[in-house]
C-alpha cells in the first residue's frame, strides 16, 4: 500500500506506536529479569497487539504480520505454555528492532518491506512447539456437538473464524429460539477453531436472550458455553453453574446479569463440585460485586489532560521568551542608571518577577524526563552482556529527572557510548571478577539529579578502573606530551587523558566500543551542549564518568566580564570561584604563569591577550584584574580578566555565517546595556590556545 | 445518536471517529479504558458504545459487565471491537449481553452494517 504521510491518522500512528514500541523494549528487558510477572506480560502482549490493530487499518501488512506473529507468541507465554528463555527473548527483541526499522521507513514515506523470513521462521518455530500441546484440548468437545442448523455454514468455514451467517444464526438462536436447545452447540462445532463465526454469535445472542425459561435448554447452553469456550482449561466444569445461575437471573429479569458472567473468567476447580446449590448463592456474591464497580467508576480519573504540541512552536515560544528576557535585562540597566521614579521601578520590578516566571513556565513545557534516554540502556546493556559474556546489573537512579528535550536527544548517543565503554572496559568477566574477590555479577549505575540550575549525570561501574600510570605512558608514546610532562599530571588529569582526541590505549579498542563515536567525540559533543564532562577511578575497584549540563540551551546563566574595554560573557557553569588578582600569589613554572590557590599551582591565562586584538603584551592593570577560575574537562585554570560586570541571564543567539565556526566563541548576545557580548566557549579556546598554558 | 468510543489507542479511536463520522454520526466522545468510559456513559447521555476489548485498566468485558450490571444502562447497545473473532471471548461477551461485534481492521461499510444489524435486533426483540 502507498504511504501516504499527508494522512493524520498515519501520523498520530507513528507517534503513538512508536512510544509504544519504545516502551515495550524497556518492558521486555525488564521482563527478561522478572518472567513470572503476568502484569508486565500483558502489557507487552497488549503492546504488540496495539500496533498490529492500528497498523491493520492503515493497511501496513508486513508490519501487522511480524507483529500478530510477536503478539501470539506472548499470548502463549501467558497462557504459562512457554517459558521465557533468552533466546526467545532475542527473537523478540528482533522483532521490535525489525517494527522499529519498519516504523522508520513508514516515516519516511517507504512502504516496509517483509520482515526477514529468518525471523518470521523462528516466530512460527516458537508458535509451533507449543500448538501441539494447544490442540490436545478442543478435540473431545467436537465429538459432543454432532448438531444441526448451523452446522452447513459451518462446514463451509474449517477455519476458526466465526462467519457473519453463523453469528446470525447464533443470534437467531439466541434470541428466538423456539427450536431444540442446540444450535449453540451446533454453532460451537467447529470448536477445533477457536474463532467464532458471524453465525454462531448470532445463534448464541438469540438463545442467551430467549432460551432461558426453559430450563433443560440453559443446561444445554451451558454445555454450548462451556464448547465454545475451547478452553483447554480443567476449569470449564464450574462455569456451568455460573451459567445457570446467568440464566435463572436472565429469566427473573434481573438486570445483574453481567456481575454473574463476572466470576466467570476466573472460575476455581475447587468450587465445582457444588453445582446445584450455586444457583442460589450466585445472586449474592452478585451484588456485592458490583459496589466494587461502582465505586471504580466513581475514582474514575478524569479524561485525558494532555495536549500534544509540536516542538517547533515550543522553540518559538522559547525564542520569544528568550527576546523578552533581552528586553527585561535592558530594562533592568536602564532603571539602574536613569534614576527613574518609583512607579516605574516598580514597574521593571513586577516585569522582572514574571518574566522569571514565565521563563520558568516556557522551560518545563519543553522538559522531558531523561527516562527517554535511560530507558534504551536495560537493553544496550543486556545484548553486550549477553555477547561479551559478562554478567552486568544496570541501576537506574533519577530517571524522572527533567531536562530540556533538546538536551535528552543530543544526550542519547553520547551516554551510550559512555555506558558501552563501563560494560567493555570497565566490568571484567565474571571469572576475573572471582579472582579479584568481587562477586561475579558487575554493576553499572546510571544516575541523574538535578543540582540548582544544572543536571549531574553519573556512570559508575564496579569494574577494574584505570591505571594513571598506563595512561601516561601512553600518552607520552603517542606524542601527546613529553615524558615530564606527564609526569607533572596527577592521577585525575591522566584518567581525563581518555577524552583527549586520539587517544586510545589498545585494550580499549575492541569490536563493541571501538566503533562508532570515540570519547574525544564525546567529549566535544557535551562540550557543544555547554556542559562538562569529567572521569574519576580507582584502580580495581572502578570508574566514575561525571556530566554537568544546564538545565536548558536557550538560556544561559554567565558571568559578565570586561577585557581590555570590551564585555564578554562567561559562561557560570565553568566558574568555580573569583578573586582578587592583588591577593593573589602569582608563581612562574616551567616558563609559565601559575597562581598559587591553597598550595596547588594553577595554570594563569592572560584572555586578553587571546580574544583582545593589540591588548597590550604586559598586564597593564594588573593590580586591579581578578582572577576568575574555571573548570574545564577537570582541570582548573586561571583566567585573568580587567573588570567583573555581574551575573546575567543571556540568550545565545548564533554567530553570522562568516563567523560560525570560530573556536572559543559559542555565541553572542545583547547585554542589558544594549550592547553586543561574545559568548565564550571555554573549552573550545582552551583546545586552541591549550599550547600556550 | 451520541456515541462513545472507547479504546486506549488514540489513533484507533481517531480511526473508529472518522468511520463513524463518514457514516453520520458526527457526535461521539472518547474515553481512553474502561475506568474512565463507565463515568461517562453513568451520565446517560450515550445511546452507542463502541469499545475495544483489549484495554490496561479496565477491559473491554469487565465494561460490558459494568454496563449490563448498571439499570440504567443494562439496554445501551454495546458495540465490541476485537482484533480476532476469537469464539471463547465473543462466547464470553455474548453472555455477558454483548449486541454485536466487528474485527480489526473493518470498513465503513462493515461497521454500518454491524451497527444497522443491532438495531434490528433491538427492534424485532
Amino acid at each position: 500500500m502507498a504511504i501516504d504521510l499527508n494522512d493524520e491518522i498515519l501520523q498520530d500512528f507513528l507517534v503513538e506506536a512508536g512510544e509504544i514500541l519504545e516502551l515495550l523494549g524497556e518492558q521486555l528487558v525488564e521482563l527478561e529479569q522478572a518472567p513470572d510477572d503476568l502484569e508486565l506480560l500483558n502489557a507487552v502482549f497488549r503492546g504488540f497487539h496495539t500496533v498490529k490493530g492500528g497498523g491493520g487499518f492503515l493497511g501496513l501488512d508486513t508490519l501487522v504480520a511480524v507483529c500478530h506473529r510477536a503478539e501470539d507468541v506472548f499470548n502463549l507465554l501467558r497462557q504459562g505454555e512457554r517459558q521465557i528463555t533468552p533466546q526467545l527473548m532475542d527473537v523478540i527483541l528482533r522483532v521490535t528492532d525489525v517494527v522499529n526499522d519498519m516504523m522508520d521507513s513508514i516515516r519516511s514515506g517507504i512502504d516496509p518491506d517483509a520482515a526477514d523470513p529468518a525471523l518470521l521462521e523462528a516466530l512460527e518455530a516458537i508458535l509451533k512447539g507449543e500448538e501441539d500441546a494447544g490442540t490436545v484440548g478442543p478435540a473431545p468437545v467436537v465429538e459432543e456437538t454432532p448438531e444441526v442448523v448451523v452446522e452447513s455454514a459451518v462446514a463451509s468455514t474449517p477455519s476458526d473464524e466465526i462467519t457473519d451467517d453463523e453469528f446470525e444464526a447464533l443470534l437467531d438462536d439466541l434470541h428466538g429460539q423456539t427450536n431444540s436447545p442446540d444450535p449453540v452447540e451446533a454453532a460451537a462445532a467447529p470448536a477445533d477453531s477457536d474463532e467464532i463465526t458471524e453465525d454462531e454469535f448470532e445463534a448464541l445472542l438469540d438463545q442467551l436472550h430467549d432460551a432461558a425459561p426453559k430450563q433443560e435448554v440453559a443446561v444445554e447452553e451451558v454445555k454450548a458455553g462451556e464448547v465454545a469456550a475451547t478452553s483447554t482449561r480443567s476449569s470449564d466444569e464450574i462455569s456451568e453453574d455460573e451459567f445457570e445461575a446467568l440464566l435463572d437471573d436472565l429469566d427473573a429479569k434481573k438486570k445483574a446479569a453481567a456481575p454473574t458472567v463476572k466470576t466467570e473468567p476466573a472460575p476455581k476447580p475447587a468450587s465445582a463440585p457444588a453445582p446445584k446449590k450455586e444457583a442460589m448463592p450466585a445472586a449474592e456474591p452478585k451484588k456485592t460485586e458490583t459496589k466494587p464497580a461502582a465505586k471504580i467508576a466513581k475514582e474514575a480519573p478524569p479524561a485525558e489532560t494532555t495536549v500534544r504540541v509540536d516542538t517547533k512552536r515550543l522553540d518559538d515560544i522559547m525564542n520569544l521568551v528568550g527576546e523578552l528576557v533581552l528586553v527585561r535585562n535592558r530594562m533592568a540597566t536602564l532603571k539602574s542608571t536613569m534614576t527613574a521614579d518609583e512607579e516605574v521601578a516598580k514597574a521593571i520590578a513586577n516585569l522582572d518577577l514574571v518574566t522569571a516566571d514565565l521563563q520558568s513556565s516556557v522551560m518545563k513545557t519543553r522538559m522531558q524526563p531523561i527516562k527517554k534516554v535511560f530507558g534504551r540502556f536495560p537493553r544496550v546493556v543486556r545484548d553486550l552482556a549477553r555477547s561479551l559474556k559478562k554478567e552486568i546489573n544496570l541501576e537506574l537512579i533519577g530517571e524522572e529527572t527533567d531536562l530540556d528535550k533538546n538536551l535528552v536527544e543530543a544526550l542519547a548517543d553520547p551516554l551510550v557510548h559512555l555506558v558501552r565503554n563501563a560494560v567493555d572496559h570497565g566490568i571484567e568477566l565474571p571469572d576475573e571478577r572471582e579472582q579479584a574477590g568481587k562477586v561475579r555479577a558487575g554493576t553499572v549505575v546510571l544516575s541523574a539529579t538535578q543540582e540548582g540550575d544544572h543536571i549531574l549525570l553519573t556512570i559508575d561501574d564496579d569494574g577494574k578502573g584505570m591505571d594513571a600510570n598506563i595512561l601516561r605512558a601512553s600518552a607520552v608514546e603517542k606524542g601527546m606530551m613529553d615524558e615530564d610532562a606527564a609526569a607533572r599530571l596527577d592521577d585525575k588529569a591522566c584518567y581525563n587523558l581518555i577524552f583527549s582526541p586520539g587517544f586510545s590505549t589498545k585494550a580499549e579498542i575492541s569490536d563493541v566500543s571501538g566503533r562508532g563515536v570515540g570519547m574525544d567525540v564525546v567529549k566535544t559533543r557535551i562540550s557543544q551542549l555547554n556542559g562538562a564532562v569529567e572521569v574519576d577511578s580507582t584502580l580495581g575497584k572502578g570508574s566514575r564518568i561525571t556530566i554537568k549540563l544546564p538545565l536548558t540551551l536557550a538560556i544561559m546563566p554567565t558571568l559578565m566580564v570586561v577585557l581590555a574595554g570590551q564585555v564578554f560573557a562567561l559562561p557560570l557553569a565553568n566558574v568555580n570561584e573569583i578573586f582578587d588578582m592583588e591577593s593573589a600569589k602569582l608563581s612562574t613554572v616551567d616558563g609559565k604563569e601559575v597562581v598559587i590557590i591553597r598550595e596547588k599551582a594553577v595554570p594563569l591565562v592572560r584572555l586578553s591577550n587571546w580574544l583582545v586584538k593589540n591588548s597590550g603584551q604586559a598586564p597593564a592593570v594588573e593590580s586591579n584584574g581578578f582572577v576568575v577560575v574555571t573548570t574545564i574537562a577537570g582541570q582548573h585554570i586561571g583566567c585573568v580578566v580587567d573588570q567583573l560586570v555581574g551575573q546575567e541571564e543571556v540568550v545565545i543567539k548564533p554567530l553570522g555565517a562568516m563567523l560560525h565556526g570560530t573556536k572559543g566563541v559559542s555565541g553572542a548576545t545583547i547585554t542589558g546595556n544594549g550592547g553586543i557580548a561574545l559568548i565564550l566557549d571555554m573549552p573550545g579556546l582552551m583546545e586552541t590556545y591549550a599550547s600556550r598554558i | 445518536m451520541k456515541i462513545l468510543i472507547v479504546d486506549d489507542f488514540s489513533t484507533m479511536r481517531r480511526i473508529i471517529k472518522n468511520l463513524l463520522r463518514d457514516l453520520g454520526f458526527s457526535n461521539t466522545d472518547e474515553a481512553d479504558d474502561g475506568n474512565t468510559a463507565l463515568p461517562k456513559l453513568q451520565t446517560g447521555k450515550f445511546d452507542f458504545l463502541v469499545t475495544d476489548w483489549n484495554m490496561p485498566g479496565m477491559q473491554g468485558i469487565d465494561l460490558l459487565k459494568a454496563v449490563r450490571a448498571d439499570p440504567n444502562l443494562a439496554s445501551l447497545p454495546v458495540l465490541l471491537v476485537t482484533a480476532e473473532a476469537k469464539k471463547e471471548q465473543i462466547v464470553e461477551a455474548a453472555q455477558a449481553g454483548v449486541n454485536g461485534y466487528v474485527v480489526k481492521p473493518f470498513t465503513a461499510a462493515t461497521l454500518k452494517e454491524k451497527i444497522d444489524k443491532i438495531f434490528e435486533r433491538i427492534e424485532a426483540g
